[in-house]
């Protein structure tokens, strides 16, 4: 995955310096390798690329929930069984913590496993790095969560937005919580569009908009709706536009009916879940992405949306503005604006062929050095200190 | 004094820095630097840092700013003045350094070049700057030890920002105005907003007395280098030593700050009222030899004939040291214009500053650029009545303190029994009074903590109380704890009173209107020479001040009853039609309130 990614630790620390200064972290995750959705592969490339960091010896995984099936394991990774619930976890944190000792840093994959993930780290010593992703960190959290966060010393946030909400109720160090955006696997590429997706959805002729995403009742800040009310206005200037939407749950149902009531059923084609294998091709069979969010941690789909080449339009008033790098990888709107929406829509439709370089532009959001960087500075700030304490 | 501005997109995927941006961030301080502006940028365009400039040192346009060193390497905006460069320029040429400049900007690069960071122990003056280090990646911000100069900062996670204002940086237009609860309390407790926090959650200033890096992983931790509570932890008494002896130090000592105070290209003039410090000032002034000295002091008509009419004794003072003199008279036509303008300059809410405002205005107005303020001497002299105050309340207080739960019962109960009648710092008396960082609290204090939820609402002071974390906030400041009470005292006034609400009322309402104020007084060589005599030798300090120029003061002035500085201003501010918001909050409303109270509820709905 590292190299997918094109992240390449330097290993710029000389061999024995390494071996002897070289951190080993253990990441308690919901789920990584084997996993699936947005956090497993955030989690997969976290750790992927840090066991390829100069500053760390290995990364011990202990996964929340089971996994179907485990894929080979990056050099360096050592992923444990999954152990679920939570009295469960914590003992088995403990157990791995003390099997695996010294252990120098605890990256705790998600909020709620702050509590247990700040007591390992207090046992041994180690420095705590707490991860957060969107909407779990948007709102003030239990006294006990609160204070977990409050003893990281590193905290890494998928986007600003969910950094400044988190600042917004912890009272942490600023200088301590770093912006690490997800990144996108390398399986999306631009590319003609597929032509057996053309005849599945009857496609051929016709500007294809598409929305990827669950469609759960507690999402509906995802925007599907706004979209919909739109789309009799951008039939008006697109008759042949059609709006694919990938993704399922509880809401469809409501969606698919404010379809029929609008007059637009025949408009809004619900593809449902698809293939993992078959994403990157729905991706390229689109002219125009569009999630006009207003609850988005960050947003990977607009990563993927961009590196297969096509245009794409997210909301100006949370982590969608970091995917799309304030504007400047793709169109940001108000949200509940029609008319910047609907502009943005058309023109995104209207221009769908002149992708020029953008395929390329949405390479920034690799990790790079930037983690490299990081586990650096979590040498320097705070685990040297740490080290020499272990020592004496 | 000048403007500055910075912006540095550290982050893999940030944009490269709007120009625009930063245009607008350095024109919103168009005021702080009328004579010139510049900016400059990195040639990948991640880095950008722009300068207004007011010209007082090396008038040319060889001054100018952004200023970067011969190689290209290093890149510097500076705002303030370092008033021991020329030593330091000659120790710099000794080593070989060759300057293009007079400028004390320059020293700052050449400084740097040789020290590092470390340069800032060597710096004597009030300063903020931004310094990129184009060979290390890095970009380094400093403040002055007492933080006369101010220095704001930004980080989103992706780029950093600083700019001498916090509305310059929102001028910017990418910066969250999201608000910080912690400034917010602040506030209303303090009258002025406790840094580092400001009324913005993204906003926080450097420090006094401290430097920050910013390199490709972000913000680093903040360095602080100078520390008010370790000079005087570790002031010694001079052992045996006559009262003359003290005052030849302490005339020296102050006159070797005022000579260096008076380092300019432009002429230096002096703000003068009818107290000690100003006075003082004044004449030693002439004893460093300034021949030209024009003075200026404020007015009101409501005060002619009557003891807080500081005008007849300033007019002695200024005659007694031959000073072209002014007494400039404020009407209430012209505060009830002035309003609206000061309002919008106020860079963060502040019950204090318009005194500040009025005084500077006359300034500009004779054509000074630079006048010398008597700020700092009730600090550093102990003119204050907490100095007596506050070390009374913890010893009277200090076992009563102690019993748990006993500081909240009291108030609970004087509250429910007395209600309205009991006013809230008395009813909070158990609660602070027995320990330092709570009696200050308690004497400088404007609202309790338990009033808060009426004045910003109950989750604003909620948050904002946690975060703040008031008794520790101070507490941190008196670290390493100065061993005498005068060191105490003087520590909480310097750090917070003088730190949040003299200095930066100054800057912000000097500023205005294009004028530097220096303030001789506040000085960390002055303070090391002076602490020890000060804190450990009991002398009626005031008077060492008193008796330091060559030719006395006046003894009006000297022996005058210490009345604060009044204005009719309080007055004004009651009767304003547009002022009158504090009626409809019940605990504002009562008759015995203070003004200072209403004016802040005021400026907090502004």
């Amino acid at each position: 995955m590292g190299e997918a990614l094109g992240i390449s630790g330097s290993r710029g620390l000389t061999g024995s310096a390494m071996a002897e200064s070289a951190l080993r972290v253990l990441a308690l995750v919901t789920d990584a390798f084997g996993g699936h959705g947005g956090m497993a592969q955030y989690n997969r490339d976290l750790i992927s690329s840090l066991a390829a960091c100069d500053w760390i010896r290995d990364v011990i995984v202990l996964p929340w929930a089971a996994a179907k099936s485990v894929e080979p394991l990056p050099s360096g990774v050592r992923q444990l069984p999954p152990v679920n619930g939570r009295a469960g976890f914590s003992f088995a944190a403990l157990r791995s913590a003390r099997a695996h000792a010294p252990i120098d840093v605890v990256f705790c994959g998600h909020l709620f496993m702050a509590p247990i993930a700040a007591l390992v780290s207090k046992l041994l010593g180690a420095r705590l790095w707490v991860q957060v992703h969107g909407v779990e960190a948007w709102e003030e959290l239990s006294l006990l969560h609160r204070r977990s966060i409050e003893m990281a010393a590193l905290v890494t946030s998928v986007s600003r937005y969910s950094r400044r909400r988190l600042l917004g109720w912890v009272s942490i160090d600023p200088t301590r919580v770093k912006v690490l955006p997800n990144t996108v696997d390398l399986r999306f590429q631009p590319g003609p569009k597929p032509g057996y997706l053309l005849e599945r959805h009857r496609l051929h002729g016709r500007k294809v908009l598409i929305t990827v995403s669950r469609l759960a009742s507690s999402e509906r800040y995802k925007g599907h709706e706004r979209v919909i009310r739109l789309l009799p206005r951008v039939l008006t200037e697109q008759p042949n536009t059609v709006y694919l939407i990938i993704g399922d749950g509880d809401d469809r149902s409501r969606l698919e009916a404010l379809a029929a009531e609008l007059g637009v059923a025949e408009t809004v084609w619900f593809a449902g879940s698809v293939l993992s294998e078959e994403l990157p091709d729905y991706y390229r069979v689109a002219d125009a992405f569009v999630m006009p969010s207003t609850g988005e941690g960050f947003g990977i789909v607009f990563l993927e949306a961009m590196a297969s080449g096509i245009q794409v339009i997210g909301g100006d008033r949370d982590g969608s503005r970091d995917a799309l790098c304030d504007g400047a990888l793709g169109t940001l709107v108000d949200p509940e604006n029609c008319e910047e929406l609907i502009s943005a829509i058309q023109a995104a439709l209207d221009h769908s062929a002149c992708t020029g370089d953008r395929s390329n532009r949405f390479k920034r959001h690799l990790f790079t050095g930037y983690l490299n960087t990081l586990c650096q500075f979590i040498w320097d700030e705070t685990v040297s200190a740490n080290a020499a304490g272990r020592r004496r | 004094m000048c403007g500055i501005a910075g912006i540095y997109a550290y982050h893999y995927a940030a944009n490269a820095v709007d120009r625009t941006e930063l245009q607008r961030i350095r024109d919103h301080m168009a005021a702080r630097g009328p004579d010139g502006l510049g900016e400059w940028y990195s040639e990948n365009g991640r880095v950008a840092l722009g300068h207004r400039r007011l010209t007082i040192i090396d008038l040319s346009e060889r001054g100018a700013q952004p200023m970067a060193s011969a190689d290209g390497k290093l890149v510097v905006t500076f705002n303030g003045e370092i008033y021991n460069y020329r030593e330091l320029r000659a120790s710099l040429e000794a080593k070989g350094r060759t300057f293009r400049t007079q400028t004390d900007t320059e020293v700052l690069l050449h400084l740097y070049a040789e020290r590092g960071e470390a340069m800032v122990n060597d710096l004597r003056g009030m300063f903020a700057f931004g310094l990129w280090d184009a060979e290390k990646g890095a970009l380094l911000l400093a403040r002055d030890p007492y933080g006369i100069k101010p220095l704001y900062y930004a980080d989103d996670g992706w780029t950093f920002r600083f700019a001498s204002q916090v509305k310059a940086l929102l001028a910017g237009g990418k910066v969250s105005r999201d608000p910080e609860p912690a400034g917010w309390v602040g506030f209303c407790m303090f009258g002025s907003v406790p840094e580092p926090f400001t009324t913005y959650q993204e906003i926080r200033a450097l420090p006094a007395g401290s430097i920050l890096w910013v390199d490709c992983v972000g913000t680093r931790k903040t360095k602080q280098y100078f520390s008010i509570a370790e000079i005087y932890r570790n002031a010694e008494a001079i052992a045996s030593s006559t009262d003359d002896h003290l005052r030849l130090i302490a005339r020296e000592a102050v006159l070797d700050s005022v000579r260096h105070h008076l380092v300019a290209d432009v002429p230096v003039g002096a703000f003068l009222s009818s107290g000690i410090d100003s006075g003082a000032l004044v004449g030693l002034m002439r004893d460093a030899g300034q021949q030209e000295i024009q003075t200026v002091t404020l007015a009101f008509e409501e005060f002619r004939g009557r003891s807080e009419d500081e005008a007849p004794l300033a007019a002695d003072v200024a005659a007694q040291y031959s000073t072209r003199h002014s007494t400039r008279i404020v009407t209430e036509q012209e505060f009830r214009n002035d309003l609206p303008k000061i309002l919008e300059v106020m860079d963060q809410p502040t019950i204090d500053g318009l005194n500040t405002w009025f005084v500077s205005k006359a300034a500009r107005e004779l054509g000074l650029k630079v006048a010398i303020s008597g700020l700092g001497g009730d600090e550093l002299f102990g003119g204050y009545p907490s100095f007596r105050d506050v070390p009374l309340c913890v010893r009277a207080l200090a076992i009563p303190g102690r019993i748990p739960g006993l500081g909240d019962l009291s108030r609970q109960l004087l509250t429910r029994v007395f209600a309205q009648s009991v006013k809230p710092k008395a009813a909070g008396l158990v609660k602070y009074g027995g320990t330092y960082p709570g009696a200050y609290f308690l004497r400088r204090g404007l609202f309790m903590p338990w009033e808060l939820a009426a004045m910003i609402g109950a989750e604003t002071a909620r948050l904002g109380l946690r975060r703040l974390n008031l008794i520790q906030h101070i507490d941190a400041l008196l670290q390493p704890q100065p061993r005498t009470t005068f060191g105490r005292i003087a520590v909480l006034e310097s750090s917070l009173y003088m730190r949040n609400q003299l200095l930066r009322d100054t800057d912000w309402a000097s500023m205005a209107h294009s004028l530097e104020v220096r303030v001789p007084l506040v000085d960390a060589e002055l303070l090391s020479r002076l602490a020890p005599i000060t804190a450990r030798n009991k002398s009626k300090s005031k008077r060492l001040l008193a008796s330091s120029p060559r030719v006395p003061l006046p003894a009006k002035v000297v022996e005058r009853a210490k009345t604060g500085f009044g204005t009719p201003i309080q007055d004004w501010l009651q009767r304003d039609k547009r002022l009158q918001r504090w009626r409809r909050v019940p605990a504002l409303a009562v008759e015995n309130c203070t003004w200072a109270r209403r004016w802040a509820f005021q400026v907090a709905v502004a």
